[in-house]
């Protein structure tokens, strides 16, 4: 039962990293999609 | 930056407490239980946006400001979609519970019927192709959708009966375990972080697309 604990957990570590550095890489492809477009302006 | 890597280690350490700190709580088979410090969250953080894109939808028609349409949009796209994973989540807990994904129980036929009026937001949006009419119906829809929300989460689970469990969990519920509440009360505010962090990311594309769409016309 522990062994298939510490997998389910480590399964939601990783759908949780993975979400977390999605969000980090859109976070700066739209910082540099702001700064551009309020350079243009 | 900060504060977006302390939510990213803080729901981290959540995921571990959830499964090697606190206790699996009575009357539940097996480790079952552990699945609601993810479930619940998700249900709240569901109707806490849906409520956001309802005051957001009042704004938008009261002062016709283009960032409340972009709020209320927002949160109503994030409240679907944390809608669909307690979804999920409820349907993996009743099959280890009640031996089946799907039981037509009150509480999952009152989240499929939440999760209809809200797909209909989304069609109505897509079907009006006059940008400010679109504004304005989706705004009146949002708000006469939000009508149901208390009554589908709240009122029809507990004026039906159900097997979906209402005690154990309950913070307010003088039994709870303290290692049970303090990670579920942690899990509830790295969940509020993240729907704050999406919210935030998905108006800033949608203002984005807004000033490209003027741009084109200038």
């Amino acid at each position: 039962m522990k062994d298939g604990l510490n997998f389910v957990m480590g399964v939601n570590l990783v759908v949780w990293f993975g979400i977390a550095f999605y969000l980090f890489i859109l976070d700066r492809k739209i910082k540099k999609l702001e700064d551009s477009t309020y350079n243009k302006r | 930056m900060i504060v977006r890597a302390l939510l990213t280690t803080w729901m981290a350490v959540i995921i571990i407490a959830a499964f090697l700190y606190a206790e699996a709580a009575q009357g539940f088979p097996g480790e079952t239980s552990r699945i609601l410090f993810f479930h619940v969250p998700q249900a709240w953080i569901a109707t806490l946006a849906f409520l956001i894109s309802m005051i957001a939808s009042v704004l938008y028609l009261a002062k016709r400001n283009v960032k409340a349409d972009y709020i209320a949009q927002s949160a109503a796209e994030l409240g679907f979609l944390f809608c669909v994973l307690a979804t999920v989540t409820g349907s993996i807990f009743a099959k280890a519970t009640w031996g089946s994904f799907w039981n037509w129980d009150p509480r999952q036929t009152s989240i499929v019927i939440l999760l209809m009026i809200y797909g209909a937001y989304f069609a109505l949006r897509s079907a009006v192709p006059d940008t400010e009419r679109k504004r304005v119906f989706a705004a009146a829809y949002s708000i006469l959708a939000f009508a149901a929300v208390p009554f589908l989460v709240f009122v029809v689970p507990r004026i039906t009966s159900s097997l979906h469990p209402e005690n154990t969990m309950n913070p307010a519920s003088p039994g709870m375990d303290p290692k049970t509440l303090k990670v579920f009360l942690g899990s509830l505010f790295a969940y509020t972080g993240l729907f704050v962090w999406m919210l935030r990311l998905k108006i800033r594309i949608l203002t984005l697309e807004g000033w490209r769409v003027r741009d084109l016309f200038r």
